[in-house]
């Protein structure tokens, strides 16, 4: 009985394995547009590559030839997947219900292309959410080490050994339940260029960069937390500030040019900015506990080269005052470095949490679903 | 030892073969009797001179491994998916396969390969065509599966058991119950062997900044005294110091490197049981099998036993091979297939 059992479970379990890869099989003959590595190795292009696959299928009928099977499958499986399939393809819908009745397809619309390139580029409409984007890989970047000790306290305490003990502890929390694959561009002092670290990351095809810094600001009389992302700088500060951080950078004139290229990536953009928002919120929230006339100077803009060059979306993080006596005696104590890390932590966990959220609800900016919106 | 075949008689014969293709070892079974196993790494001599030294123009495992400063060095599953957006990576998942059927079929062979290729669940689940195309190329026919699933057909816990497959890249859950494991019957965790090497490396490094280490004496140390819970003895290891051979203790710093990677199993473990028809949770939770390289860290399967056992009756068991156990697995697929299956793909 039991032997009749266990034969009878291996037959459904083999026809299982051949209906998997009879599908395997047929994503192969659709030239697996959503298949892991085209959609990682494109990068944002995926957005671009999906629709105008979807807008091929939707517009390149012609009279009254049916549509292909096979193209009728891939589209289906692509419905079926992307969480924006009610918008984009109740159109499709459409094409086939009137195919289904005889009649002859739509005329080709070119603005209905433009729409959809239009819809790459809207700000308002969170992209991540829209195409169901996951956050794998995270790198963390300590700024300087090595022969670039960064900003020096008024009793030696270097900006390169605190943000590297934070960059440490904050992996270790990160990696915790084995969700994100953590990465630091420097585990040791030693020194990294700017060009190296953003060659690490794009390497690793990090989901999110973090660079760690801490600031010295001897005119300011009290300590502050500042998080950056980039863009034009928002006053001459932050272009002096990035100037200073840019110094190193080793990057050649013929990358530069090519990271100039990025700039408009609405993407990254979108998601730095809410990156940087939620980290700053949290850092300063908690830290605020700790010093009490801790100022909170809020997102801001600047060009820093490491931001711009990396292609996941980025932040650089200025964590704290090292000119300031008491800070820097509060940077020396291990337990108060223990909590910058989980207030970073808190911040990037936070940020995670609500795109995976915003991923599964499919909701856009202002946090309403997109049935809401729609209705 | 098999006696001369005739062209003829090479040309019709057909070999089934599963493969185990690993982040950190690929093995190969076929219905050949012959196993082999080699570490899953692939190297190309970096330069001319690099070719003349090495004398080859492809290194795998162990090779590879000796000769790293000579190559370019891919160890394509990390993490356990092909590393996307690098030719190269996906050339060494073609290439490492390639190296493994010629294991067992020979240098010439013009047998028929009918593959079974278990996977990485992560890799299963974003690379499958891109490894289907890899391994077409060498087989007439092939099917690919999820890893943990092969290991669970190849010991026969076909329904209402879980599986958990602790490799190097990923350590891999699935939860078989009498069909082909969907997507939320699977997990995959990140903290797997080598998180454990990474800890390991760091932990040394502050206990013993005099001692001149690598990463890959590391995970020696690990596969040879990884522990959890109470250890036995010392853990004493062999360390050079300024070039001289010392010992050292690092009792400590292996448990906590092994320990480091217990609450994302015990939480996963946890979360998919509670996931699963609440009537079959106490059977499952019986029924929980280890796989992969981690399953050999001693105490692992005691220590889930007694924290999953809190939730109530728990029985955990490890794979008698874990090796091969997913090759196995995937030969037994293969034997298994209905003709038929084979010609409809």
């Amino acid at each position: 009985m039991e032997r009749r059992n266990t034969k009878q479970l291996k037959q459904t379990i083999l026809r299982g394995v051949l209906e998997d890869n009879l599908k395997i099989e047929k994503a192969e003959f659709s030239a697996s547009p959503l298949a892991g590595p085209l959609k990682r190795r494109t990068g944002t292009i995926l957005p671009v590559a999906v629709l105008l696959l979807v807008a091929g299928l939707l517009f390149t009928v012609r009279g009254n030839v049916p549509l292909h099977p096979p193209a009728q499958q891939v589209s289906k499986e692509i419905s079926a997947r992307l969480p924006w399939n009610d918008i984009l393809f109740k159109e499709q819908q459409d094409v086939e219900k009137t195919f289904a009745q005889g009649w002859s397809a739509p005329p080709f619309d070119r603005g209905r292309l433009l729409k959809y390139n239009l819809l790459l580029n809207q700000a308002n409409v969170r992209l991540s959410s829209v195409f169901g984007l996951a956050v794998k890989t995270i790198v963390i970047d300590p700024g300087h080490g090595g022969k670039d000790p960064g900003a020096i306290g008024g009793k030696g305490t270097q900006e390169k050994d605190i943000v590297l003990d934070i960059a440490l502890k904050l992996q270790t929390i990160l990696q915790q339940g084995g969700r994100y694959n953590v990465l630091l561009t420097r585990t040791t002092d030693i020194f990294v260029s700017l060009a190296d670290r953003v060659r690490f990351s794009n390497e690793q095809q990090a989901d999110l960069f973090i660079s760690l810094h801490v600031n010295a600001l001897p005119e300011k009389e009290y300590n502050v937390t500042e998080t950056f992302y980039f863009g034009p700088p928002s006053d001459a500060y932050t272009l002096h500030l990035a100037e200073q951080e840019n110094h190193s950078s080793q990057i050649p004139s013929v990358d530069f040019n090519n990271m100039i290229k990025k700039i408009g990536d609405i993407l990254k953009e979108q998601e730095s900015a809410r990156l940087a928002s939620i980290i700053q919120y949290s850092l300063f929230t908690n830290m605020e506990k700790y010093d009490r006339i801790l100022a909170d100077n809020g997102i801001k803009i600047a060009p820093f080269v490491v931001l711009l060059g990396v292609d996941a979306p980025s932040v650089l993080v200025e964590i704290s005052c090292i000119s300031k006596e008491e800070e820097e005696i509060h940077l020396n104590n291990p337990e108060y470095r223990k909590k910058i890390t989980t207030s970073l932590a808190q911040g990037i966990k936070g940020y995670l949490t609500q795109r995976e959220k915003q991923v599964v609800k499919g909701e856009d900016n202002d946090g309403k679903e997109i049935e809401n919106r729609k209705s | 030892m098999t006696g001369k075949k005739s062209k003829t008689e090479k040309a019709d014969q057909q070999i089934l073969v599963g493969i185990d293709l690993g982040t950190s070892r690929s093995a190969i079974s076929a219905d050949n009797g012959k196993k082999k196993w080699v570490e899953s790494y692939v190297g190309w001599p970096k330069d001319f001179i690099a070719r003349k030294v090495v004398g080859k123009s492809l290194l795998f495992g162990e090779d590879a491994i000796k000769h790293r400063l000579s190559l370019d060095m891919y160890r394509p599953l990390k993490n356990g998916v092909i590393k996307e957006g690098t030719a190269r990576d996906e050339e060494a998942v073609k290439e490492l396969i390639r190296h493994l059927i010629t294991l067992v079929s020979g240098e010439k062979t013009e047998a028929k390969i009918r593959a079974v290729v278990g996977v990485p669940a992560e890799s299963f689940k974003v690379n499958k065509v891109a490894i289907k195309k890899a391994v077409s190329e060498f087989s007439e026919a092939l099917f690919v599966v999820s890893e943990p699933f092969a290991v669970a057909y190849g010991v026969g816990a076909l329904d209402n058991a879980l599986v958990i497959d602790i490799g190097a890249g990923t350590v891999d859950f699935c939860i078989m119950h009498g069909t082909v494991p969907a997507e939320e019957d699977q997990r995959t965790v990140l903290t797997a062997g080598d998180y454990i090497d990474q800890q390991l490396f760091t932990l040394l490094e502050e206990r013993y900044p005099q001692a001149d280490f690598n990463l890959n004496m590391v995970r020696r140390f690990k596969e040879q005294y990884s522990f959890v819970g109470k250890p036995g003895k010392d853990v004493e290891v062999e360390i050079p110091v300024e070039g001289k051979s010392t010992i050292h203790t690092i009792t400590a710093e292996m448990k906590r490197a092994c320990e480091s990677v217990l609450p994302a199993i015990v939480e996963s473990t946890l979360e998919l049981i509670a996931k699963f028809d609440p009537e079959y949770q106490d059977t499952i939770r019986q029924n929980i099998i280890l796989a992969g390289g981690g399953s050999q860290i001693k105490g692992l399967a005691a220590y889930l036993e007694e924290t999953i056992g809190e939730y109530g009756p728990t029985k955990v068991q490890v794979v008698e091979d874990s090796l091969f156990g997913g090759a196995d697995g995937a030969l037994d697929l293969a034997k298994e297939m209905p003709k038929e299956y084979w010609t409809e793909l």
